[in-house]
């Protein structure tokens, strides 16, 4: 199953402050990512998910260590290729949506497509395919204003998708949504994931988010703590992220 | 905390957030302040009166111009500000203060603004005076010594104008806070001001919108008599209307089908600045409006300068075909005169045309100028010879008329087709309306007409009197004092025999046209002002626009849009929104200058191209800039 290495974390460590003032953010993560993986990152407030997925998706730079994604060091790009690297490989789902509010729903899907030089005509094929698969058919036309918070970030996720990327990152995507909002998103992200469409590494706090991942990490301090597998019903597997969660004790909001 | 406090506070964190706003109200306090100061110096003096009386009547209409400019200008701005301030200043609603609180912050605060924009447009005004008049008299070739003078009048003026207008919008402001609900301030700058107009009725505008300038268009450049004036009036209106309507309904509709079409749309960056194009279409389409009529203003202001200074030469030249002419009844002085000039004066060319001095009652056509000379078709076609100037355009027959006219700065009549004299009975028709100088100087004093020389003598014995003009063009009209006397005595002799006589002489250095270079170098200023204003509004507008689009650029760059792309898009973007107003106003201006055209008879179609490429030039300096400091603004 298993089959094609996306991403390749070795040893990852990320300091801040001045010289002699300096906090580790990150201990040292070592983390592999395969082809068609689910996989959460979970974690109290501090504990270094933001830096993490900030470095993967090369907003950050390490202090120490390497991020291999598709065999390149990301860390040793130079701003152009990273660019280039951010449109072809990686796609970006964001707590606030980060819909461009100048463009209507549809356009802002098609929009890396057509950065990309894709014919105008396949673009909109493709748009529309993705906004069926997430139920937003009827919106297409409509302007973020128009939309709700829901329909937004499942118009983010196929923007993210809409390239076919490598891997998506996704940064606490339900932070701002309600829970059947949320559970449409992540029933939706699933389903492609599913479908072998999609690599996603999520980024959560809460656990019923976590619980629809394949694997989850529990990042405490710095440094990875714990990896919990799926193994029966999602139901079965929430349970046990929760009992993870009080038995390591902290504030996971 | 006191609400003046609180107010003086805000507005010292904020002085360089709209330090545009200050600088631009300060610019136009600046200009009327200097205009002002040009009426009440002693600037033009030297031009004696009414010279200096017309000039003034000028600056007073620009001055109207320019208030209509500020009021629109502070409008404008004003209203960008209240929107910007609504959302921060709701925020002390939370804190528990009144709309009417609120208000009052708001109002304190723009006051701020507007009392330091006076302070800095009046001080800069008052160093620049100086500079100002230099370059005005530079420009007019007038030589005046000056001094530093700051008058009380134009401060007070302009002052009192200013106040009136921008407590007016404090006022408007102030009422539109209080009564605007809570969430309408909070939300106030986050509305999204892109809502997809209905098609009908952009349809409706755009229809209507290109009907109404090409009504104005035709008006302007249709030719006709003294109704012209209301038609250039109409003009004006219509044409300003049109634009209006055409940014409001014939853009949006434009990008709007760009944006419906995706195969358009979605190629590179296209999808990217389109749709920030039509996003701020709502928002914009008055800017560009208004930056279109004020540009079409500046082309039409250099035009007229351009013209204004080719009519001055012309109406010089005019004058001085001749040095010397004598008006007089005895015939057969040419000879002596051509003697006496001889003396002190290497004499050019000469003349001597006989003259009919007909009662106007005599005389009856559309255009009733008073009395009219009659002049004999063969004399003047001598003349012209002698004097080598352009021989007349043909014989008239005996019912027909050639008119002598002279140049002059503008004329409303600009249908010359059809016009008849009936003279003793008959009907002439006109075929001609000359303005070569066949008689120089007196020309330009008196009604002259061309008729065949049959019906010169059957109409001789109708007449007052039968006058001679001796005319003499000499070869160095610097000199012409050194002949003046033995004329003088010349005149004297005859008029102490009972004969009418006079003499003019022309000054080579005589100013009373100098005041038409006046009006030449204040259009430029005219030109100056409207083109730095409609540049500084649309600069201004896309600096204020660029730090909205900060987020946008952060997100694109995120999912991984390089900067080259991104910069590209603005490019574009900003590059539209200099070009649009820009081709509307090169397309509308070809028709005011034409408009021009007619009313000076003059071709100025070169002046148009050029003012037209003045204008671009400047553009792409305020472009450049603008793309320059948006990069910057946004952070990308």
């Amino acid at each position: 199953m298993h089959s094609e290495k996306i991403v390749e974390i070795r040893n990852l460590v990320k300091d801040y402050g001045v010289k002699g003032f300096q906090t580790r953010v990150l201990k040292g993560i070592d983390l592999t990512i395969f082809s068609n993986d689910f996989i959460a990152i979970m974690g109290p407030s501090g504990s270094g998910k933001t830096t993490l997925l900030n470095i993967l998706s090369s907003v950050d730079k390490p202090t120490l260590g390497s991020v291999l994604l598709d065999g390149r060091d990301i860390t040793k790009l130079s701003n152009k290729e990273l660019s280039r690297l951010r449109r072809d490989k990686i796609g970006f789902i964001f707590q606030d949506y980060n819909l461009l509010d100048t463009m209507s729903l549809k356009d802002n899907i098609a929009l890396p497509l057509a950065l990309n030089g894709v014919a105008g005509r396949e673009c909109s094929r493709k748009a529309e395919e993705l906004a069926e698969m997430f139920g937003l058919k009827d919106h297409l036309d409509k302007y973020p204003y128009q939309l709700s918070g829901g329909q937004k970030q499942r118009g983010a996720a196929c923007r993210a998708l809409i390239t076919g990327p490598e891997i998506i990152f996704a940064d606490e995507p339900t932070g701002a949504l309600d829970s059947k909002a949320g559970k449409d998103l992540l029933d939706a992200l699933l389903r492609v994931n599913e479908q072998g469409n999609a690599t996603i590494l999520m980024v959560t706090h809460d656990a019923y988010s976590a619980s629809y991942a394949k694997d989850v990490y529990i990042l405490s301090d710095g440094a990875m703590k714990c990896r919990i597998s799926r193994g029966g019903s999602r139901k079965e597997f929430y349970d046990r992220i929760m009992d993870t969660q009080v038995s390591m004790g902290g504030d996971f909001t | 905390m006191s609400i003046t406090r609180l107010a003086l506070q805000n507005f010292r964190k904020s002085v360089s957030t709209y330090l545009s706003l200050i600088l631009s109200l300060a610019f136009t306090i600046m200009i009327i302040y200097n205009f002002q100061c040009i009426v009440f110096s002693d600037l033009f003096d030297t031009l004696e009166e009414p010279n200096k009386g017309y000039i003034n009547v000028i600056i007073e209409v620009i001055t109207v111009v320019l208030v209509f400019f500020l009021l629109f200008f502070i409008w404008y701005s004003t209203n960008v500000f209240l929107t910007r301030r609504k959302r921060e200043i709701g925020i002390y609603v939370f804190m528990g203060l009144s709309n009417q609180r609120i208000g009052k912050l708001y109002a304190v605060e723009t006051l701020f603004i507007g009392a330091a924009a006076l302070v800095l447009g009046l001080g800069v005004g008052a160093l620049l005076t100086q500079l100002f008049q230099m370059i005005l008299l530079a420009l007019s070739d007038i030589s005046v010594d000056l001094h530093f003078q700051i008058a009380l009048e134009p401060v007070l003026i302009t002052t009192g104008i200013y106040v009136a207008v921008y407590t007016l919008f404090i006022i408007k402001g102030y009422v539109n806070i209080v009564r605007s609900s809570v969430l309408n301030m909070i939300s106030a700058s986050r509305r999204n001001e892109y809502v997809r107009e209905n098609r009908l009725l952009l349809v409706g505008k755009a229809v209507l919108g290109v009907a109404i300038l090409s009504t104005g268009f035709y008006l302007a450049v249709r030719a006709g008599g003294v109704e012209v004036i209301e038609s250039l009036l109409a003009a004006v209106v219509l044409v300003i209307m049109g634009v209006y309507l055409l940014f409001g309904g014939f853009l949006p509709l434009l990008f709007q089908g760009f944006v419906k079409n995706k195969a358009v749309l979605y190629r590179g960056e296209r999808t990217l600045w389109i749709n920030n194009v039509v996003y701020r279409m709502r928002k914009n389409y008055r800017t560009y409006a208004m930056t279109c009529v004020l540009m079409l203003c500046s082309v039409t202001a250099l035009a007229t300068s351009f013209a204004m200074r080719n009519r001055y030469d012309n109406i010089v030249r005019f004058r001085r075909t001749y040095t010397f002419q004598i008006l007089s009844d005895v015939p057969g002085s040419q000879e002596q005169l051509a003697g006496l000039i001889g003396r002190d004066n290497n004499i050019l060319y000469e003349s001597c045309v006989e003259l009919l001095s007909l009662d106007a009652s005599l005389v009856d056509t559309q255009f009733n100028y008073g009395n009219y000379m009659i002049v004999p078709y063969s004399q003047v076609a001598s003349l012209a010879e002698d004097a080598g100037l352009e021989p007349l355009f043909r014989e008239p027959a005996e019912d027909e008329v050639i008119g002598l006219s002279h140049v002059v700065l503008l004329s409303f009549i600009t249908d010359r087709s059809d016009i008849t004299y009936t003279i003793n009975g008959r009907v002439l028709r006109e075929i001609h309306d000359t303005d070569e100088p066949y008689l120089g100087y007196l020309q330009e004093i008196g009604n002259y007409l061309v008729v065949n020389d049959r019906f010169y003598d059957e109409l001789k014995p109708l007449g007052w009197s039968v006058m001679y003009v001796y005319s003499f063009g000499i070869e160095d009209p610097e000199n012409f004092a050194a002949s003046k006397d033995e004329l003088d005595a010349f005149v004297s002799a005859e008029r102490a025999q009972g004969h009418y006589t006079g003499c003019v002489t022309i000054d080579p250095h005589d100013k009373t046209a100098d005041w038409i270079k006046v009006l030449y170098s204040l259009c430029i200023f005219v030109f100056m002002v409207f083109v730095l204003a409609s540049g500084s509004i649309l600069f201004m507008k896309l600096y204020n626009d660029a730090f909205e689009e900060r987020g946008r650029y952060k997100v694109l760059q995120k999912i991984g849009c390089s900067e080259r792309r991104l910069r590209r898009a603005v490019s574009r973007e900003l590059g539209c929104t200099y070009a649009l107003p820009f081709a509307v106003m090169a397309g509308s201006a070809f028709f005011s200058v034409h408009a021009l055209e007619r009313l000076m008879s003059e071709n100025l179609m070169t002046v148009y191209g050029v003012s037209v490429l003045i204008v671009l030039a400047f553009f792409l300096v305020f472009y450049r800039a603008s793309v320059r400091l948006y990069y910057k603004n946004a952070g990308i």
